[in-house]
């Protein structure tokens, strides 16, 4: 299916994440924060603190619980608008795209071009994970006191018609995609909607591959892009022409 | 002016396939599943965690959280704050930002760039006094709902009330109509104009989604532009 493209996307962020297997070098990590800081002015630290608590167990009566605290520090940067947002953590590398979302071919090049920064400060480590993940709001509007999603949306919980009406769900699902190789998670649920006379209904679609991610540059981008195909399927496949209708909207 | 307030209601009507049960959760990266004391939730959990996400982005997922595991009273508690000024007032840009990336599709780009102009110009540390209060969030929220509604041709000028509540004002010649949005989706308006070279006065509140209705009698598309 040709990939549809809207005046207005739902999206409300979308997320590429490279994790890697063992973790980097605080001051590595400090060198390639400070490489962002052109394309990213603002800066927030992110800390991340592990506590490991070693209870004795029958055997080891008279023994003491120890306790052991691990503290690392990442780094959030993002452009002045708080839109385009990159993490740089211990074990992950992460691009984020807020709405306005502009496109794939925009988000994958800004991918690219930060992904080859991270590599020439932070040079090789093993991947653990490939994710690209795509949140998505519908607003569905509110007539007369009802908000019907099910003419919006194709994904939503089945429940019994004796329990009308449903006022609020969430539900997850995760679906192997045998022809990339990938997990596919997907949470639906409803939130608070931003706008007046509307109800919003979050889909959020999580696709990764996490045995045996490819490692070479190549591999990887041939994988995103079979990835961004995937979801675009998956989340037409998840609502109706009605909401298509509501986002070619301005 | 009317308080009621209706809760929408939601139904299912079509039928459809049955859902598949829930498999497990995957862990990797998410490392940090509860990032709050005394939070038992087990329910929804995303691969790539949302500690690593924007405001929005987590406020869906403690939502959808909520939805099937409330957090426990001791959860809810403030960190105490040490930030500097320059912090709070980037914390405060930031955040209103981000809340206007969440409706992004619902305004004209131009409109939002130049809303991102005011707020910078609002919170410019330059020119911060220390008893000013940074924008409140809940404030900012009503705003948008009230932009979203009324899109209004004419932009207004913004500024802060004590307390951090956004204020708007739309002037047409000496006619002049400003707002004060507040926490939990109300708005407290005044109208001043002149009739008969006589000025005159009117003053209301209400929730917002009754507030475009509450200055009809006033013509307010004079301000708006509409």
């Amino acid at each position: 299916m040709k990939p549809l493209s809207y005046k207005q996307p739902p999206i409300t962020e979308a997320v590429i994440e490279i994790k890697f297997v063992t973790t980097f070098d605080p001051v590595r990590l400090d060198e390639a924060n400070k490489k962002f800081a052109k394309n990213y002015p603002q800066h927030q630290a992110v800390k991340q603190q592990l506590i490991k608590i070693n209870l004795p167990n029958k055997e080891q009566q008279g023994s003491k619980a120890t306790a052991q605290r691990e503290e690392s520090v990442g780094h959030r940067r993002s452009d002045p608008d708080v839109t385009q947002l990159l993490l740089a953590l211990p074990s992950s590398f992460i691009v984020s795209q807020l709405a306005p979302y502009s496109g794939w071919e925009a988000f994958f090049k800004r991918f690219v071009r930060d992904w080859n920064v991270w590599k020439r400060v932070m040079g090789h480590n093993e991947i653990a994970r490939i994710g690209v993940r795509y949140i998505n709001r519908i607003d569905i509007p509110v007539v007369d006191n009802v908000a019907r999603f099910e003419d919006y949306l194709n994904y939503y919980p089945h429940t019994p018609t004796s329990l009308d009406p449903v006022l609020a769900y969430a539900i997850q699902t995760e679906n192997y995609l045998s022809n990339i190789d990938c997990k596919l998670t997907i949470n639906s649920a409803v939130v608070e909607a931003p706008i007046l006379d509307h109800m919003s209904f979050v889909v959020d679609q999580d696709i990764s591959r996490e045995f045996n991610p490819p490692q070479k540059d190549s591999e990887i981008m041939s994988l995103l892009e079979q990835i961004r195909l995937e979801k675009n399927r998956i989340f037409e496949a998840c609502i109706t022409d009605k909401a298509r209708a509501r986002f070619q909207q301005i | 002016m009317t308080n009621t307030t209706k809760i929408p209601i939601i139904v299912v009507k079509a039928p459809i396939k049955a859902i598949r049960s829930l498999g497990s959760c995957t862990t990797a990266p998410g490392i940090f599943a509860s990032t709050k004391l005394g939070d038992t939730s087990f329910a929804v959990r995303n691969p790539i965690d949302g500690y690593t996400f924007s405001e929005s982005t987590r406020l869906y997922q403690e939502q959808v959280k909520e939805l099937t595991s409330p957090p426990s009273p001791a959860s809810l508690q403030n960190l105490p704050s040490q930030k500097s000024i320059e912090e709070q007032l980037f914390d405060a840009t930031a955040s209103v930002k981000i809340m206007t990336s969440r409706v992004a599709m619902h305004l004209e780009r131009e409109w939002r760039e130049k809303l991102f102009n005011q707020m910078d110009s609002l919170h410019d540390p330059l020119e911060w006094m220390e008893e000013d209060t940074p924008i409140e969030k809940s404030s900012f929220a009503t705003f948008l709902k009230a932009i979203c509604q009324i899109k209004p041709k004419n932009r207004p000028g913004l500024g802060l009330a004590h307390g951090g509540n956004l204020i708007a004002a739309w002037t047409s010649g000496s006619n002049r109509l400003t707002v004060e949005f507040l926490a939990k989706d109300r708005v407290r308006w005044i109208i001043s104009r002149f009739r008969d070279e006589e000025p005159e006065q009117y003053v209301g509140q209400t929730v917002v989604s009754h507030f475009l209705e509450s200055l009809q009698p006033y013509q307010p598309n004079e301000w708006f532009g509409k």
